[in-house]
């Protein structure tokens, strides 16, 4: 939870506690076996810049950068990192009022927009709960949905 | 028979709450009480003053001095605080349990009430008002209902999904239909049972419906505020998600807008130390 974990350890299977409308941001280099799962609470690190120096996992816009280039540094390249995204959800009903999921998930877009990186795919948005895994020696990527079995994605 | 005819009977299985916590909640109601009541009340029960002292002892408090009693932690850490410790241990043998129909594991939905609890604190001096203990026991236990529902949401889980799902129903809808009751109601029941003040059987009864709350709308209002920041920050979510209404009116009646809610995540994550403090008090 607002935390960043990245690796080339073969044996590793990283995963998240459920996300909600938290983001989990799974990044992996093919090649290089480079795994590593972002899951960031928040879209923007203006309303605490002083919380985003103790910890830029938090936010979207201060996590972000930092975990690519964490990438970068494990031997990652960025023309064959892949980056797959889970969460974003939201309660019903009025959700200009409780949209941290949707402006989270806005906020990712941008910066990965910005970083020039394709978004390989997404399990985002609705009102469920889901939780990743990912194997860091193949890059196999399961969502888990408390409703059933988990979906690779 | 109906369902509920069913469901019912189990609220005697529970276990009673603690005697002494539903004292202290008598005291901090009072006007008359002082914290030294409170404290000579509590002390009391060895078995919670031992569980708190060592609490109080953890490296968390980082204190020097080693606390020896009650009332030295009133000293040392506070009011407020004390009261935390000892009203979560007062409840945390009840919500500590898996609620399998949920989709909750052992832990899960006492994680989910105590990151509700300490919330209802964030939030209440977000919107310039004391913390009080009622409001984090309303805000703690506000899911009770969970604990009995739970098996009989498993029995009729693929029903209550096709409403979800299909239907867009909310979770608490789709309970209600399928089983003629839902977690809030029947935890209203259960607190009820127990002997809870007013006010905290209406934050159990309208945590999902805050606007039909005839009484003690705010305190109501916070616990449903607070239940929904904890589910989409993902403390304890189950099969039930974030399926849930969100209310503007709700909002537009506190002034509050989406930041605050994002402000109070943010506040919530600076405090997880304090979540893991009272997640391990059994």
């Amino acid at each position: 939870m607002a935390d960043m974990k990245l690796t080339r350890d073969g044996k590793a299977v990283l995963t998240t506690y459920t996300l909600g409308a938290c983001i989990g941001v799974v990044l992996y280099d093919p090649r290089e076996k480079v795994g590593g799962i972002l899951h960031f609470m928040l879209p923007e690190s203006r309303m605490d810049p002083q919380k985003a120096r103790l910890n830029p996992w938090i936010f979207a816009d201060t996590g972000l950068p930092l975990f690519f280039e964490e990438a970068f540094r494990l031997g990652g390249e960025k023309k064959r990192i892949w980056i797959k995204v889970v969460g974003g959800a939201e309660v019903m009903g009025d959700s200009a009022y409780f949209s941290i999921g949707k402006r989270n998930y806005l906020a990712l877009r941008k910066i990965l927009w910005f970083h020039n990186f394709p978004l390989l795919s997404e399990a985002v948005g609705g009102n469920v709960n889901r939780a990743v895994r990912l194997e860091v020696s193949t890059g196999k990527l399961w969502v888990r949905t408390p409703w059933g079995e988990d979906r690779e994605l | 028979m109906s369902l509920v005819d069913t469901i019912l009977p189990f609220i005697t299985e529970l276990p009673p709450f603690p005697a002494v916590i539903l004292r202290v909640l008598q005291l901090v109601e009072d006007p008359n009480s002082s914290a030294q009541d409170i404290v000579e009340v509590i002390q009391y029960d060895q078995a919670i003053t031992a569980n708190v002292l060592m609490v109080c002892n953890s490296a968390y408090f980082g204190l020097r001095q080693p606390v020896t009693s009650l009332r030295d932690a009133l000293v040392k850490i506070g009011f407020n605080r004390l009261i935390e410790i000892v009203l979560a241990r007062g409840s945390s043998y009840i919500f500590y349990q898996a609620c399998h129909g949920y989709r909750l594991g052992v832990g899960e939905l006492w994680r989910h009430s105590v990151a509700c609890a300490l919330l209802s604190q964030i939030l209440s001096a977000r919107l310039k008002k004391e913390k009080n203990p009622t409001q984090f026991t309303a805000a703690l236990v506000h899911d009770v209902g969970k604990i009995i529902l739970s098996e009989f949401v498993r029995d009729h889980l693929e029903e209550i999904k096709n409403l979800v799902q299909e239907n867009h129903h909310s979770f608490i809808e789709a309970e209600r239909e399928v089983l003629g009751i839902d977690h809030a109601e029947l935890g209203g029941k259960i607190a009820e049972r127990w002997r809870f003040p007013p006010n905290i059987i209406s934050g159990i009864r309208y945590h999902h419906t805050p606007l039909s709350a005839p009484t003690f709308q705010e305190l109501v209002s916070i616990v449903y505020l607070c239940d929904l920041v904890a589910l989409m920050t993902g403390f304890g979510g189950g099969v039930d998600g974030l399926s849930y209404p969100g209310y503007k009116e709700v909002m537009k009646q506190y002034g509050l807008v989406e930041k605050d809610l994002e402000q109070i995540v943010n506040q919530l994550e600076s405090e997880l130390k304090q979540v893991d403090l009272i997640l391990n008090i059994r």
